[in-house]
């Protein structure tokens, strides 16, 4: 915790993006672990069709709800699919969805968050109170709202969860943007005259990147959820397209016979989706803050 | 104060104004006609007419908006598609068993949360700080939707006895007894999502508390380190947790609308569900405006109780 005997790192010459990265993940091990976790999932997703023992919607009538085994590695379900080819399959609309309506909510409540910020006045009391009245909604109930709305699609569930995401965005980027619009190096610019589409993208936007990506981290943690249980209540991805949210609801109707495996492999799968994304937030948020960095 | 409430009411005002115009274009925007739902399936042009008329959906949007909102102001939301009952009758009726949930939840989470939040704190970096900080992370991430069918698998299947059922509701007033037995799976199920904050909460206030000059000073006059951490710590930063708890209350919303599908409960949440299927607009509406209004109302009260507790916030400035 001595902060007087760091020593000053200087970036050098002769110094590669990769050896910098490496310096980074060295001095934030958790950093390391997130980052290896969500290459896996990343992986898993990628490579699912040829690492997929079996055709995911293919039906087997003499496999059906078979318990885990050599075969089956977690089981298979009452119509004989096999569960795990049907969890890496899953992987891809999870993580297709949490990239895609977090995407979505970064570019909209971003671009809001940086104008108002920036513009003040008028059109930042107008945006942030529709902000606040998307605040207003529990998140879950208004991405149900819309996508039930919208009728049960993968792309009406990307929306709604992106739409969900806008305003964390907008109210994070505008507090950020207040914060660093008064500095020197803000007034100085202006000063020279450079224009302020120049300011806001140019110097503005790499100050408040940090807390960005800590954000949009955890927020693909909470689109992952939120897709899991919109599947989960059929505004998902429809049969017979894998989906964990939808196989754990499917499952369901075998809970009293214990065909416990229907549902063990998709609910593993989401936890360590969750968690993966919460993880490198968290150590992101560590790693990134210049508070935490300068006591530690 | 009273003046802080009132400046606090009157902005919420143009608050709730957008969140009814939030929630009139989420339903119109619904592709499909509501009126075929309504009407039957190949009715009679002159039958579809008439019920537009009758729905008024043969008025410009505005006009439907403004028709809806001072209908929605007078407590009519509506009839339902499906069951043709009052919407506002259906919410009455089922609201109560929800708020029975939700209440339980909070009561579980927060009490656990200060007992294991508060040991955390104490014993900093010990094996205990270890294991509650790795369940807060676990809490955040599992699906409460899967956490409530590995309790019921457990509950009522796996442990001989079936010590809780598996679904179902009992109201209170007709057996106390079955009704705790039946809300006790889904209450947790709720209540862990919400402990993980709520503990992250309480440990991370104490630590902050702990710093302070006034602690050590406590220390210092004699006083023994339960009544330290009781009278002096727990006191103080119990100021944020009431926040968090506030907020919550959308998280306890949320996690109604899963937890009342899987455990066959009738309140608001599955209401909610039973009616997306058969595109039942009028109660998802009013749904969807008595969890925001809630959500707005209890986001305000914290503020107030935030502000109350805590000196130090004036009441000019705390709204910004």
């Amino acid at each position: 915790m001595s902060g007087a005997t760091l020593p000053v790192t200087m970036p050098l010459r002769g110094h590669s993006r990769a050896s910098s990265l490496r310096w980074f993940l060295r001095k934030n091990p958790r950093m390391l672990v997130g980052v290896v976790l969500l290459a896996i999932l990343l992986f898993v997703a990628a490579f699912a069709p040829i690492i997929a023992p079996y055709d995911p919607i293919k039906v087997s009538v003499p496999d059906q709800l078979q318990p885990p085994s050599i075969d089956h590695w977690f089981g298979t379900d009452d119509l004989g699919r096999d569960v795990f080819s049907r969890v890496l399959w899953g992987s891809r609309v999870s993580l297709s969805v949490g990239v895609i309506s977090v995407s979505i909510g970064f570019l909209i409540g971003v671009s809001v968050g940086l104008l108002a910020g920036y513009l003040g006045g008028t059109f930042d009391l107008l945006a942030m109170r529709v902000i606040d009245a998307l605040l207003a909604f529990p998140a879950l109930v208004l991405a149900i709202a819309i996508t039930a709305s919208l009728g049960p699609q993968i792309q009406n569930a990307m929306i709604a969860i992106g739409i969900v995401a806008i305003p964390g965005y907008a109210r994070l980027t505008r507090g950020q943007v207040l914060a660093v619009r008064g500095r020197d190096f803000i007034v100085a610019a202006r000063t020279v005259g450079v224009p302020p589409f120049r300011i806001v993208l140019r110097h503005i936007f790499p100050n408040i990147a940090n807390a960005l990506v800590v954000q949009a981290t955890l927020a693909t943690a909470f689109a992952i959820l939120a897709e899991a249980a919109l599947s989960f209540l059929g505004l998902g991805p429809q049969p017979p397209y894998p989906s964990w949210g939808q196989d754990i609801n499917y499952s369901q109707r075998y809970l009293a016979n214990m065909k416990w495996w229907m549902s063990a492999g998709p609910g593993i799968a989401i936890f360590i989706a969750v968690f993966t994304f919460n993880f490198l937030g968290d150590a992101l948020r560590d790693a990134l803050d210049p508070r935490l960095r300068r006591s530690g | 104060m009273t003046q802080y409430i009132l400046r606090r009411l009157l902005l919420m005002i143009p608050v709730a104004f957008l969140v009814t115009i939030g929630i009139f274009v989420i339903i119109r925007i619904a592709p499909g006609d509501p009126v075929l739902t309504y009407a039957g399936e190949d009715p009679d042009p002159a039958v579809i007419a008439a019920v537009r008329a009758q729905l008024g959906l043969d008025q410009p949007v505005p006009v439907q908006y403004a028709a809806w909102l001072s209908r929605a102001l007078q407590g009519d939301l509506g009839r339902s598609f499906q069951t043709h009952q009052r919407v506002l009758d259906a919410i009455v009726e089922r609201l109560p068993v929800t708020f029975e949930l939700g209440a339980a939840a909070i009561l579980i989470s927060v009490s656990l949360a200060l007992v294991i939040g508060t040991i955390s704190a104490i014993k900093r970096n010990s094996a205990v700080d270890l294991l509650t900080t790795s369940i807060t992370l676990a809490g955040v991430s599992f699906p409460n939707f899967y956490l409530g069918l590995l309790l019921i698998l457990l509950f009522a299947y796996v442990i001989p006895g079936h010590i809780f059922p598996p679904g179902g509701w009992t109201p209170f007033s007709t057996d106390p007894g079955d009704n705790l037995r039946r809300l006790i799976l889904p209450a947790i199920t709720i209540a862990t999502a919400s402990l993980a904050v709520n503990l992250r909460q309480v440990r991370s206030s104490l630590l902050d508390v702990f710093g302070m000059d006034y602690m050590r000073t406590a220390r210092a006059k004699g006083l023994r380190e339960r009544a330290v951490v009781t009278r002096h710590a727990l006191k103080n930063a119990l100021i944020p947790v009431v926040t968090i708890i506030g907020i919550q209350v959308g998280a306890i919303i949320e996690g109604a609308i899963i937890t009342e599908t899987i455990f066959f409960i009738p309140g608001i949440g599955r209401l909610a569900v039973q009616a997306i299927p058969s595109q039942d607009y009028p109660v998802v509406q009013g749904v969807v405006l008595v969890a925001a209004l809630s959500y707005m109302v209890s986001t305000l009260a914290v503020d107030v109780l935030y502000a109350y507790l805590d000196p130090r916030i004036s009441f000019g400035g705390a709204e910004a």
